[in-house]
């Protein structure tokens, strides 16, 4: 099975997206989970491919119309009970 | 090993009365070291009322940024604690009394330097123990050793 892509979305690709993806990256790697985490800015972001696209609430508004893959709005990028719960949701339906 | 933010680019107890002084106070750090040009402040300013105050990242954090531009000369991080914490008009994570500012002059540069501050910044506790740090040596010591 070809590994998962997880685009982790902010304003601009070179910041809060990134504390996202290392957020992301360590709930996999606690749960044993190999995927491909990179980030992506909200202008750009659906034309990279990926699996799923975990964004915050407010940016999601913006894409979550036009996205050919399932959007994760994150309410809080550093909840890690939050994210952790739509990671892994993701994870296990795409696993089915 | 190099400091992994420098000593000029560290401030305590910044006098920010708005989340716009906050975000000036972090972004001058920056127009001193020669690292950005004054529209970049402006950019990021613009940016908190554009996207709203998603930048407050965590309970008392906020991480002023705006997109790669001409406005940047060169990749660079600042770091900011504010004498009075101020809201940014996000309900979960105000009020910030820690401002981490980056530039970056595209996107894929200086991911490793942000990334190990990202890390020591998402530890556990780390942001109240900045916040209460009593000098840019103090501060820079809780980071290097997260």
């Amino acid at each position: 099975m070809e590994k998962i892509k997880i685009q982790t979305v902010c304003g601009f690709g070179c910041g809060s997206s990134l504390f996202l993806r290392m957020k992301i990256e360590g709930i996999l790697k606690a749960n044993g989970v190999d995927a491909t985490v990179f980030c992506g800015d909200v202008g750009t972001c659906l034309t990279n491919e990926c699996d799923a696209i975990f964004i915050s609430e407010e940016l999601s508004e913006r894409i979550k119309d036009r996205a050919s893959v399932p959007v994760f709005a994150v309410k809080n990028f550093m909840n890690t009970a939050e994210v952790t719960e739509k990671v892994l949701s993701f994870i296990q339906d795409k696993q089915q | 090993m190099d400091d992994l933010i420098r000593k000029e680019n560290i401030q305590i107890g910044v006098d920010a009365p708005s989340w716009q002084d906050a975000v000036r106070g972090a972004g001058n750090l920056l127009l001193q070291a020669g690292s950005i040009t004054t529209q970049y402040i402006d950019e990021m300013i613009a940016a908190v009322v554009e996207l709203g105050p998603y930048m407050v990242l965590m309970p008392g954090f906020a991480l002023a940024h705006a997109a790669p531009s001409a406005a940047v000369l060169r990749d660079d991080i600042s770091l900011i604690t504010l004498k009075t914490p101020v809201a940014f008009g996000n309900e979960e994570n105000d009020p910030v009394k820690v401002v981490l500012c980056i530039c970056c002059k595209d996107r894929e540069s200086h991911r490793t330097t942000l990334q190990r501050v990202a890390m020591s910044v998402m530890e556990d506790g780390m942001i109240d123990k900045i916040a209460e740090a009593k000098s840019a040596n103090g501060l820079l010591a809780l980071l290097q050793n997260a």
